[in-house]
């Protein structure tokens, strides 16, 4: 049982330092989210647990974890079938050559530097029972993702979704995560069937029934949701509970195929009918207890197996900045130079490739999954979390650098887009 | 093909295609690689402890030994700790399969009584052992405490951790 009072204070303190350290850093032009994790890792042992072990020891003792971590994934779990919802396929078809290129080359450039730099990184940061095959996939995976909704946010916050660049952006970052996705799922099914009796065949063949039944047959059906919502203008308690325990259930077939719960929460959202006003109405019903309170213990969770004395020494720094160079070159450098080669202007293009280096949440869930598959090692995890907060928090004082407002607005669109997606600022549950 | 698409499909193959062969390439050279023999996990330790001398500085350590050992590897740069010991673990080495770990001034020892802990793996079979002792610097009425520990199998993990 958990101890009720410990679990309670918990909560009460992740919230309140959540709260706080995202205001602070709103105060300072960031994403409300990037002061989220943030203050997570300042609740883990490399800032709390470093001042105040005690304190420390006493807040999250490690017989709490467990409850901690449940509560966490349930929340990750709601968030990425909100991901998933906010996907829109037809994005990606609107924007033409640009964005195809664009997009390929922002998941493949730092995917194939990744997998140089795994060269490097395998016989120094990780052990023989991990291959390097699944090793070299998982740093490429890793640092291929973008954080879709933070960058619907910080688009927001700039006033760019109807922007050229930042349709173009959206669209790219939808195709990153799905094919960012796909790639993860193979290599859990890869280091899962090393330690099953099943065979990897087996699992394989399930997932593509179950994706096939799902988009061709399950998809179909879901469209009376929004039969629903466009008829009565709202969707009955009874059918959003529906929705989550489609969901759950999604959820649940794919941890049984052997991937991962995330990946049913993410492709049913993906396959969610995909008009405006409902995909809004979905996410404001959803968005409020997730954001506010969910996901800050998300990040809680994820800072206190974050040990930054972990990366110790002169050495582990150089690997460290290591991976923040080759993800910042290959994101960045790649997303600009296949933008810019599409005909897009070189500072839009620098501008979309700072977009895309926004990696936030989505790369804390990815590495979070590694850790726990034992793909990467803890420091390895430090490392690579301190790349997505880094990386994360130069996004806007870089964009603002190379793409001031003006110059945006423009190349802004008079089309009218899907709003964007998920909302991870404020807990009012407005719009993102 | 109209000039436009056929300079999507050149930038396609060299940004694109180009770089995947690349990647196929880096994931067959890289099989050759070997990485440091893996320790990392919960071991049991046998010692034996009736044989310890009976100072304080001993006895701490043979509690210590009476518990299980915890590993956290990353690379050849271990975090050890024993389940009865502190929160905050010890920075160690593998070296090949040597274990090397200074577990600092435990309590009950004197200050420049430095504690290390040396093992080396056997991890030709499963599950993995390791063989090695406790000693105390500059104590020469102690002698070093011989352990051996069992590698514990890991829990899988499920939908979460």
């Amino acid at each position: 049982m958990p101890n009720l009072f410990i679990l309670t204070l918990q909560l009460a303190v992740v919230l309140a330092v959540c709260r706080v350290t995202g205001w602070l850093f709103q105060r300072i032009g960031q994403p409300k989210v990037v002061g989220e994790m943030f203050a997570g890792i300042a609740l883990g042992p490399s800032l709390l647990g470093w001042i105040a072990p005690h304190a420390s020891a006493y807040l999250f003792p490690a017989s709490s974890l467990g409850f901690l971590n449940a509560l966490s994934q349930v929340g990750v779990v709601v968030f990425m079938f909100l991901v998933g919802l906010g996907i829109n396929p037809r994005e990606l078809k609107k924007e033409g050559h640009a964005a195809v290129l664009t997009s390929h080359v922002s998941i493949t450039a730092p995917f194939v530097l990744a997998a140089f730099l795994a060269l490097y990184l395998y016989p120094r940061l990780s052990d023989d029972s991990v291959h390097f095959t699944s090793f070299a996939l998982f740093m490429g995976a890793a640092m291929s993702i973008t954080a879709f909704p933070v960058l619907a946010r910080i688009l927001d916050e700039r006033d760019m979704l109807r922007s050229r660049l930042g349709t173009v952006a959206i669209a790219c970052a939808a195709v990153d995560d799905v094919t960012g996705w796909c790639i993860l799922a193979y290599i859990v099914v890869l280091i899962r069937s090393a330690h099953s009796t099943h065979s990897i065949w087996l699992t394989i063949g399930g997932i593509i029934v179950f994706g096939l039944a799902m988009i061709h047959g399950v998809r179909r059906l879901l469209r009376g949701f929004e039969r629903v919502y466009r008829t009565k203008g709202a969707i009955s308690e009874n059918l959003m509970a529906l929705m989550l325990l489609l969901v759950l259930a999604s959820s649940l077939f794919t941890e049984y195929l052997g991937i991962h719960l995330l990946f049913g929460a993410f492709l049913m959202g993906a396959i969610m009918p995909k008009e405006a006003k409902f995909v809004r109405y979905v996410l404001d019903r959803f968005e409020t207890i997730t954001v506010t309170l969910l996901l800050p213990l998300f990040f809680a969770f994820t800072g206190l197996r974050t040990n930054i004395a972990a990366v110790k020494g002169p050495e582990m720094w150089m690997y460290c900045g290591l991976i923040i160079l080759v993800a910042t070159m290959g994101k960045l450098g790649g997303s600009t130079l296949a933008a810019w080669l599409s005909g897009m202007p070189l500072r839009e293009a620098a501008g979309l490739g700072t977009l895309m280096n926004t990696r936030g949440l989505m790369e804390l869930v990815i590495l979070n999954i590694g850790l726990d598959i034992g793909v990467i090692s803890p420091a390895l995890f430090s490392m690579m979390v301190m790349m997505a907060l880094f990386t994360t928090f130069m996004t806007t004082p870089v964009l603002s650098l190379i793409c001031p407002k003006e110059m945006l607005q423009a190349g802004k669109v008079e089309a009218e887009r899907v709003p964007p997606t998920v909302n991870l600022r404020e807990g009012e549950g407005a719009a993102a | 093909m109209s000039s436009t698409n056929r300079r999507f499909v050149v930038a396609y193959i060299l940004l694109v295609g180009l770089p995947l062969a690349g990647l196929a390439g880096v994931l067959k050279n890289g099989r050759h690689l070997t990485a440091p023999i893996s320790i990392d996990g919960t071991w049991k330790v046998e010692a034996n402890a009736a044989s310890a001398p009976s100072d304080a500085c001993a006895k701490t350590i043979s509690s210590l030994l009476a518990s299980n050992l915890v590993i956290s590897q990353s690379g050849k740069t271990l975090a050890v700790n024993f389940t009865s010991g502190t929160k905050t673990p010890f920075a160690g080495s593998l070296n090949g399969r040597e274990i090397s770990a200074p577990l600092g001034a435990a309590s009950g020892c004197t200050d420049d009584q430095e504690v290390t802990l040396t093992a080396s793996v056997n991890p030709d079979i499963e599950p993995k052992s390791l063989t090695g002792n406790v000693s105390v610097a500059t104590c020469a009425s102690c002698a070093p405490m011989a352990f051996r520990a069992v590698r514990q199998p890991k829990a899988q993990s499920g939908g979460g951790h």
